[in-house]
């Protein structure tokens, strides 16, 4: 048993309390969503996508271009050998008489240079309008069938692994009619495929993987401070609530740490409130208890004087004790009631719950009943001075809030007196107001009577100390705040709630 | 009287019965729902006490079963104690057919008032007799008096007069609010003024003081009918 009063307050630790020795458990699920890896493969997919696409459509545009600029060299070859066609014809010299052995090939100027600029990727051949071959490479012929007419006809053809560019065409020639054949193998198709390769797909391939490993680096880089950050927070215990160095997370980040230390100051001084308003509590609760327990050990030591413990027998006990032990008790009773209303009536457990439209009259009039036996006993004139209103709000809570009020005017002001219950329509919505002519309270006084515990110095009788401090509570979550002032004459008490309509 | 208390709890079972004995009245008590099911299939009782929170059936259960028609218990004034306030437990007692329900912990002088009340209560709905302290109403013949020592003194009170009586034994020990009074007597005059039932009231005053009753104005509010000497009690 720990008896020191820190000793309780640090057993009722809210924080503690909710999160045990597991505390990284309950924080382990939204950290997961935050987790680093998550974040940066998630960014390093998005930025990917946005620069690779474009990137990879210039490419296909850029490699559409360069196609359609090799189907123009493509004609382009093909006139450079219809153009050598008929010079490759008059290249054939009939034989002088008949001594000569046969027809004999002068190659045209032309025709020579253009199988020099490309030895063995261009040939030709002449063959008989018969299909024989007189000169040049014979494969040419066997390519496909012979032309027919002087209609000059354009093939592709493999050959010895190459593609060739092939024309065949009648001629009229010094031999009669023959059929000519020229193909080019340096075929600008192929060039233009080994070209795209290397001029258009190779660099943008580069670009794309540079492009790739920049974002991948970057997003790194670029994330890095909040991923320390990340870091920084999901090693933080719950206790643990101390700013974070501003100055030392980079500039961009700064307005995040800002709104998190925020955040933490507020939820710290929360908990601060709490613990120290358990502490509090504890306390309070303490002195009755104890009053309770010192009784009853007393009549316990007495009663072991008489007969031995768990014996039978009575004892006479004073009825000025029976009267304090029912005091102390009521007290404990009343302080665990508003501490429950306390913790009931939290502006954060209420917010779920929507506003209702309360009429205020027969609140005031169900309040008078409750009331008046106590009111009747102490002689004092319990009255109402009530008008028909109504606001939204919680009519319980404004129950709980007049109540207090009612039962702290009733409790405090002298025999004889009087105390009024008010209600009625204001220009922005209603009031509700209890007024005394009891001793009122000193100026002094006045801006302590909200706090929690504070009861007026010299104050006798039971009391918590709470009543008014969950009078505000209430009023809070009606976002409005208690009056408090003195009454007619500046006698009493007057405390009044505005609710805005 | 005779009641039933059903309370699961040692010390609050005692001590409510302790006081219950005090203030006069026989008490039963079982500490379980099973076991007042079982006593109230029997016997019978004036009205019930029942804790919500029993063992296994609770008092919440409890009290369905025993407004079962077959049961004697059914029309039983039940009084339902609970330690939880939530606004869903005080609906649901009352909606199962509780009459009143208290908060633990509660003083003793509220609970003798309330039970004094359902008792009431429950008798105004069999008997045709209203009373408060000496004062007696007979709705059936219309006659009323004040009984000292069994000896019924007649009280004459004119029509209006009744209506305002009656009204006020019907709420007793709560006030009653001017504005009901003058709703019930505008069956008898139309256009019937504040004062008029200022009137009636003081003309009751004067017959009900002889008897130690006296009719007690609550400011802004209307009137009570109290007894004189114990002006707290109701």
């Amino acid at each position: 048993m720990n008896p020191g009063p820190i000793g309780a307050a640090e057993r009722a630790d809210p924080a503690t309390a909710a999160a045990p020795e597991s505390s990284p458990v309950p924080l382990q699920l939204p950290a997961e969503d935050l987790e680093g890896g998550h974040m940066l493969s998630g960014l390093r997919r998005r930025l990917l996508v946005m620069i690779l696409g474009p990137l990879l459509l210039l490419a296909i545009t850029s490699a559409w271009l360069e196609y359609r600029a090799a189907g123009g060299v493509t004609e382009l070859q093909d006139q450079q050998l219809l153009a050598l066609q008929p010079l490759l014809a008059d290249s054939v010299i009939a034989g002088e008489g008949g001594g000569s052995p046969g027809p004999s090939l002068l190659l045209a100027p032309e025709v020579d240079q253009f199988l020099l600029a490309r030895p063995g990727t261009s040939a030709y051949a002449i063959a008989s309008a018969q299909g024989q071959l007189l000169f040049g490479e014979s494969w040419l012929l066997a390519a496909g069938p012979a032309p027919l007419s002087r209609q000059p006809r354009f093939e592709s053809s493999e050959h010895q692994g190459m593609t060739w560019r092939v024309v065949r065409q009648r001629h009229p020639t010094s031999l009669g009619e023959l059929e000519v054949a020229v193909a080019d193998a340096s075929s600008p198709r192929q060039r233009w495929a080994r070209a795209i390769l290397l001029k258009v797909l190779l660099p943008h391939v580069v670009i794309l993987a540079a492009a790739a490993l920049a974002v991948h680096w970057a997003v790194d880089r670029a994330l890095r401070p909040l991923l320390d950050l990340t870091e920084v927070v999901e090693r933080r215990s719950p206790q643990d609530l101390s700013a974070i160095d501003l100055q030392a997370s980079p500039r961009e980040v700064r307005p995040l740490v800002a709104a998190l230390n925020r955040l933490f100051r507020l939820v710290d001084a929360q908990a601060e409130g709490q613990r120290r308003f358990i502490a509090d509590a504890a306390h309070q609760l303490r002195t009755p208890l104890a009053g309770l327990q010192a009784q009853v050990e007393a009549w316990a030591q007495a009663a072991r004087r008489i007969s031995p413990p768990g014996g039978h027998g009575t004892m006479l006990v004073p009825i000025e004790q029976i009267e304090k032990l029912r005091s102390a008790t009521r007290r404990t009773s009343q302080l665990a009631n508003q501490l429950l209303a306390l913790s009931r009536a939290d502006a954060r457990s209420m917010a779920a719950q929507p506003m209702e439209r309360v009429e205020l009259k027969p609140l005031c009039e169900s309040l008078l009943e409750s009331y008046l036996d106590a009111a009747s006993a102490k002689h004092i004139d319990l009255g109402l001075d009530v008008r028909p209103a109504a606001v939204p709000g919680y009519e319980w809570l404004l129950r709980e809030l007049m109540a207090n009020l009612v039962d702290n005017a009733v409790k405090y002001t002298p025999e004889g007196r009087n105390v009024t219950i008010r209600c009625g329509p204001t220009e922005r919505g209603a009031f509700l107001e209890v007024e005394d002519d009891g001793k009122g309270v000193a100026a002094a006084d006045l801006p302590h009577l909200l706090d929690r515990f504070y009861r007026v110095p010299g104050t006798q009788g039971e009391g918590t100390g709470l009543g008014l401090a969950i009078a505000q509570e209430i009023a809070r979550v009606h976002h409005s705040q208690l009056q408090l002032e003195s009454g007619v004459g500046g006698r009493g008490l007057r405390v009044t709630l505005h609710l805005a309509a | 009287m005779r009641l039933l208390l059903v309370e699961d709890d040692l010390m609050v079972a005692s001590g409510i019965k302790l006081g219950l004995t005090d203030a006069g009245y026989a008490v039963d008590w079982v500490g379980s729902g099973e076991r007042a099911e079982e006593v109230l299939r029997t016997e019978s009782f004036d009205a019930a006490i029942i804790d919500i929170g029993l063992p296994r059936m609770d008092g919440l259960d409890l009290t369905r079963r025993l407004r079962r028609p077959d049961m004697a218990s059914a029309s039983m004034p039940v009084l339902i104690l609970t330690a939880r306030d939530g606004l869903n437990d005080r609906v649901q007692g009352l909606d199962l057919g509780a009459d009143d329900y208290m908060i633990k912990p509660f003083e003793l002088p509220e609970l003798l008032a309330r039970l004094r009340a359902l008792l009431r209560r429950s008798q105004a709905a069999t008997s045709s007799v209203l009373t408060f302290g000496p004062i007696e109403l007979d709705t059936a013949t219309r006659r009323a008096g004040a009984r000292h020592n069994d000896q019924l003194t007649v009280i004459e009170l004119g029509p209006r007069e009744w209506t305002v009586m009656e009204y006020l034994l019907l709420n007793a020990p709560k006030p009653a609010s001017k504005d009901k009074l003058l709703q019930a007597l505008t069956g008898w005059d139309k256009e019937i003024t504040p004062n008029a039932v200022e009137v009636y009231i003081s003309r009751l005053r004067a017959k009900l003081e002889p008897h130690g009753v006296a009719l007690r104005s609550i400011r802004g509010f209307g009137y009570r009918l109290e007894m004189r000497d114990t002006a707290a009690a109701a």
